[in-house]
C-alpha cells in the first residue's frame, strides 16, 4: 500500500513538473531598452531600417544641394540654376525606376540639367537600392 | 527478472487484452504521427508556394524546378549549423520571387549575391533557430532557453562585425559608429576588447597636475566631470566626499614637473587683443571646441579659466610636448610675449564670471590622507587612463570582453530592470547606467546618450568565441607607424603633421588629404607657400590648417621632402604637353558635365568641391588625370563622382584645369582665365 501511495506522489510530481515546464501561457512583457533605443533614429523620421540607411547616405552625398530634408534647400542650392526640387513633393521621387536613374547616370540622363551629377560608379548598388527606398519615403506624410 | 515474476501471474487472458490495449495504443500514435508530420507547417507553406511558383514561372523554369522539395537545409560545418530557413523561404535567392508575398520574397538588396547562402547560410547573419521548421514556435520568436534568437533588421550589424572586424565595416554605419566610440571613449584601457588590440587611450598626464589645476575645480571635477564639460570623455565615478578629498588632497601633490620659468612675463602688458587675434590665426578651433563649436581633438576650451593656472598654461602652450610627450597637440613657433596675450585671453575670455582670482597653491602634508588618496586612485583605475610617475602601471582593471556575446544571458545580471533577458539588453544596461544592475561595480557612469549606447551596444555584440574559421574573418591589418628621421622627421614631430595627416593609413583623420602622394598632387612651390599661409581651398569649409609661424627654411624642407618622397610614379609619367584644342574641349566638358554645380570658379559655381581657379599652379596633370578618372581608387567615400571618362575625355579636363591660373597657359588656349 504504502508503495503504491509513493508511486503516485512521485507521478504527480513529474506530472506537475512536466506541465510546469511545457507551460505556454501568457507573460508579463518585459522591456527591450538597446532595441528601443537603435530604433530612435527611425522612429523619428518614421522610416524602416532600409529607408534610414538611405537617409544616411542622403546626408552624406546629396544633402548639400539636396537639403537635410530633401527640400531643396542645400547650402550649395543657391549656385545652382536651375535650382535642386524640392523632392517631397515632387513626382520624380516616388517613381522608383526614374529616380534610380536619375541617381546612378545623373539628370542629364533623364535629358534635364547636368547639374545633378551620376552616381552609380561610386555608390553600390545595395545603397543606391538604400537611397531609392529613402526618396520613396519622401511623400508620406510627416508629424 | 521481477518483471518476468509478474508476467508469470497473470491469466493469459488478461495479457491478450493487454497486448491488444497496447498494440491500438501504438497503432493511434503511430498514425498520429505519420498525421502530424503530413501536416507540419512547412509542407502547407510549401504548397503555397508551388501554386505561387505557377504564377511567376514559365512551363520550363518550372519543370527545372520540380524537384525542389521536402526539407531543405544548408549544412556549414565550418560554422557548425545546419539551417533549414529555405524549407519554407523557397524564393529567397530566385529574383523571379522580388517582391512575392512572405515567406517566399526574394532577399531584398545585394546581400545574397555578396553573402551566398551555401557559405554563409542564414543564422549567422539573421540568428534564430536554424533547425526549426515551425514559425510560431521556435524558429522566428524569442523562446525560453533559446539564447540567440531572430534578430530585428535595426540590430542585425552586430552580427556584420562577427567577420567584418575593420573598424569601419562598410554599410553597416551603426556598428561602425559604435566602434568608434570604443575607440574613442577608450574602453579598452580597463577592458581587454578582441579587435581593439593595440590602442592606447591618452588622458592627459598627471605629473604636473598640483601646478595645473585649481583645487576648486579639481573637487567639482571628481565630484562630476558632466558639470565641467558635457562631452567630457571621462565617467562619473559617484565618489564619495571623503573620497573626493583624499583623491584631491593627493592629486595636488603632484608636482613632479616644474612648470617652464615665467618670471621675466610682464602679465600687466598683456595684449588680450592680440591673443583673441592669435587664437583665430592658429586656428585653434580646428581641434578644441569653445561654446559647443569647434574640433573634438582637443578638451573643449569654454571654461578654461575656471580649470587652469595661467603660470601652467603659459608653459603648456609654450611646449607642449614636454608635458605630455604623445600629446597632439602641435609647438607653434611665438615668441614669450605672444604666448602671454594668448594666455590672458583665454583665461579671460573663457571663465566663468565666479571663477575668482588664482588661490596660491596648498601644500598637502598628511600621509594619512595621502595614502588614502592613492588608494582610491588605484583602487578606481585611474592609472588606466592616466599616467602618473608616483604609480606603477596596473594593468586592465575590468574584465576582458571577449566572447561576449556568447555569454549565457540568462546567467547575467539585471538588477531590479524589468528587461527582456538578451546580452544585448546586458550590454545597453551596463554601458548607460552600471550601476543598476545589481551589483558593486567599479566602472563609472559615462554618461552616453541611449542611441550611443546601443551603437556600442552593437559593437560589442559582435565579439563572440573566436572560433570562426579563419577564412570568414575579414580584417584590415593595424597601420604600421610612420616615423621620419632627420631634420624633416623633427619638423613632423614638431607640428604633429600625423595629428590630422596620414601616412599609410597611419596618423589622424581630421584631415581629408592623406600624405602619401602628395608630391605628386600638389606643386612644391604651392606647398612651401601653403605652409607659411595656408587658406581653404573649399569655399564652405573652414581653414582648419594651422597657421605655425614656421621658419622659410622650415618650410621649403617640408615642401622639398614631399615633392621627392612622397610620390607615385604612375602620375610623374603623364604625358603634359597639352594642345590649346584639348584644353578648349576640357572646358566644354566642364560645362556639360556640370563641374560649376560643386566647384567655384572665379564668382561662379558651388561650394561643394574645392575652387579651381588657381588650378593650374596648384595640382600636377598627372594627379589631376587620374584622380577625375577614378576618384574613389584614391579617396573612398568622396564626394567627388566617377564620371566613367574616357581618356581623351580625363586629358582634355585636365588641359583645361591645367591652364587656370597660369597667364601663359591661358593666352595659349586664347582664352581668359575666369
Amino acid at each position: 500500500m504504502t508503495t503504491r501511495v509513493w508511486h503516485a506522489s512521485a507521478v504527480t510530481v513529474l506530472t506537475l513538473i512536466t506541465s510546469a515546464a511545457c507551460r505556454t501561457g501568457p507573460r508579463s512583457q518585459p522591456g527591450d531598452p538597446m532595441l528601443d533605443a537603435i530604433r530612435a533614429e527611425e522612429r523619428e523620421g518614421k522610416l524602416t531600417y532600409v529607408e534610414s540607411q538611405g537617409k544616411r547616405l542622403f546626408v552624406r552625398y546629396c544633402a548639400t544641394c539636396h537639403g537635410d530634408e530633401a527640400r531643396g534647400d542645400g547650402q550649395n542650392a543657391s549656385n545652382l540654376s536651375p535650382a535642386p526640387p524640392d523632392m517631397t513633393t515632387s513626382k520624380t521621387s516616388q517613381d522608383p525606376a526614374l529616380i534610380r536613374r536619375v541617381i546612378a547616370e545623373g539628370s542629364a540622363a533623364v535629358g534635364r540639367s547636368p547639374l545633378s551629377p551620376p552616381w552609380g560608379r561610386s555608390l553600390s548598388q545595395q545603397q543606391i537600392d538604400y537611397l531609392v527606398a529613402y526618396c520613396q519615403s519622401m511623400g508620406r506624410k510627416k508629424p | 527478472m521481477g518483471v518476468a515474476v509478474e508476467v508469470k501471474n497473470i491469466a493469459p487472458s488478461r495479457l491478450h487484452v493487454l497486448f491488444a490495449c497496447l498494440g491500438i495504443t501504438f497503432l493511434l500514435i503511430f498514425s498520429w504521427v505519420l498525421f502530424h508530420e503530413g501536416t507540419a507547417e512547412w509542407r502547407t507553406t510549401q504548397a503555397r508556394f508551388r501554386q505561387l511558383e505557377r504564377g511567376v514561372k514559365n512551363p520550363h523554369q518550372l519543370a527545372q524546378s520540380a524537384g525542389v522539395g521536402g526539407l531543405r537545409q544548408i549544412w556549414l560545418p565550418d560554422l557548425g549549423r545546419i539551417d533549414r530557413c529555405e524549407t519554407c523561404h523557397l524564393g529567397i535567392d530566385d529574383p523571379a520571387f522580388a517582391g512575392a508575398p512572405a515567406p517566399f520574397a526574394a532577399h531584398p538588396g545585394t546581400w545574397l549575391s555578396t553573402h551566398p547562402t551555401d557559405r554563409f547560410g542564414c543564422t549567422p547573419c539573421h540568428d534564430g533557430q536554424g533547425q526549426a521548421t515551425d514559425y510560431a514556435t521556435v524558429a522566428h520568436q524569442p523562446q525560453p532557453f533559446v539564447t540567440r534568437p531572430m534578430r530585428p533588421l535595426e540590430t542585425i550589424e552586430a552580427n556584420c562585425g562577427t567577420c567584418h572586424r575593420a573598424l569601419d565595416p562598410p554599410e553597416a554605419p551603426r556598428l561602425a559608429e559604435g566602434r568608434r566610440l570604443i575607440v574613442e571613449s577608450g574602453c579598452f584601457s580597463c577592458h581587454e576588447i578582441p579587435g581593439f588590440e593595440g590602442m592606447t587611450f591618452r588622458g592627459p598626464s598627471l605629473d604636473s597636475v598640483g601646478y595645473k589645476v585649481r583645487p576648486a575645480w579639481l573637487a567639482s571635477w571628481l565630484r562630476d566631470p558632466k558639470s565641467y564639460l558635457p562631452q567630457s570623455k571621462m565617467g562619473n565615478f559617484h565618489l564619495s566626499a571623503d573620497e573626493i578629498g583624499s583623491l584631491e588632497g593627493f592629486l595636488l601633490s603632484q608636482r613632479t614637473q616644474v612648470p617652464l620659468d615665467s618670471t621675466g612675463v610682464d602679465w600687466k602688458k598683456a595684449d588680450t587683443a592680440n591673443g583673441r587675434a592669435l587664437f583665430g590665426e592658429l586656428r585653434c578651433v580646428s581641434c578644441h571646441a569653445v561654446n559647443g563649436r569647434g574640433g573634438t581633438l582637443g578638451p573643449e576650451l569654454t571654461r578654461i579659466g575656471d580649470k587652469v593656472r595661467r603660470d601652467w598654461l603659459f608653459s603648456y602652450l609654450k611646449d607642449p610636448h614636454r608635458v605630455q610627450a604623445d600629446t597632439p597637440m602641435l609647438q607653434y613657433r611665438l615668441n614669450d610675449a605672444q604666448w602671454r596675450d594668448i594666455t590672458a585671453f583665454l583665461l579671460e575670455q573663457y571663465s566663468s564670471a565666479d571663477a575668482g582670482a588664482e588661490p596660491p597653491p596648498v601644500t598637502y602634508q598628511d600621509a594619512r590622507q595621502l595614502a588614502a588618496g592613492r588608494a582610491v586612485f588605484e583602487r578606481r583605475g585611474c592609472p588606466s587612463c592616466h599616467r602618473l610617475a608616483a604609480i606603477k602601471e596596473t594593468g586592465r582593471i575590468g574584465p576582458s570582453l571577449a566572447g561576449i556575446a556568447d555569454r549565457d544571458p540568462d546567467e547575467l545580471p539585471y538588477g531590479k530592470n524589468v528587461v527582456r533577458h538578451t546580452t544585448d539588453n546586458y550590454i545597453f544596461l551596463k554601458v548607460l547606467l552600471p550601476d543598476t544592475l545589481g551589483q558593486p561595480s567599479t566602472m563609472p557612469t559615462f554618461g552616453f546618450t541611449p542611441a550611443d549606447a546601443a551603437r556600442i551596444t552593437l559593437a560589442l555584440a559582435s565579439i563572440r568565441k573566436s572560433d570562426l574559421p579563419a577564412s570568414y574573418v575579414l580584417r584590415r591589418p593595424a597601420p604600421a607607424p610612420y616615423r621620419p628621421g632627420g631634420t624633416f622627421g623633427e619638423l613632423v614631430g614638431r607640428y604633429r603633421c600625423l595629428s590630422c595627416h596620414t601616412v599609410g593609413g597611419f596618423g589622424g583623420d581630421l584631415s581629408t588629404v592623406p600624405l602619401d602622394r602628395i608630391g605628386s598632387q600638389l606643386q612644391r612651390d604651392y606647398v612651401a607657400k601653403y605652409l607659411i599661409n595656408p587658406g581653404a581651398v573649399r569655399v564652405s569649409v573652414e581653414a582648419r590648417m594651422p597657421v605655425f609661424h614656421m621658419l622659410p627654411d622650415e618650410a621649403k624642407t617640408i615642401a622639398d621632402y614631399l615633392s621627392v618622397v612622397f610620390l607615385d610614379d604612375s602620375f610623374e609619367q603623364y604625358d603634359t604637353r597639352f594642345t590649346a584644342e584639348e584644353a578648349r574641349r576640357g572646358q566644354d566638358l566642364y560645362g556639360k558635365l556640370g563641374c560649376q554645380a560643386c566647384h567655384q570658379l572665379g564668382t561662379k559655381g558651388g561650394y561643394v568641391g574645392p575652387e579651381l581657379s588657381t588650378t593650374g599652379t596648384r595640382l600636377k596633370p598627372g594627379w589631376i588625370a587620374a584622380w577625375l578618372s577614378t576618384p574613389q581608387t584614391y579617396k573612398p567615400g568622396t564626394l567627388q563622382p566617377d564620371y566613367g571618362l574616357s581618356g581623351a575625355d580625363a586629358r582634355a579636363l585636365t588641359a583645361y584645369l591645367t591652364s587656370l591660373g597660369r597667364n601663359d597657359a591661358a593666352k595659349a588656349r586664347g582664352g581668359t582665365t575666369p
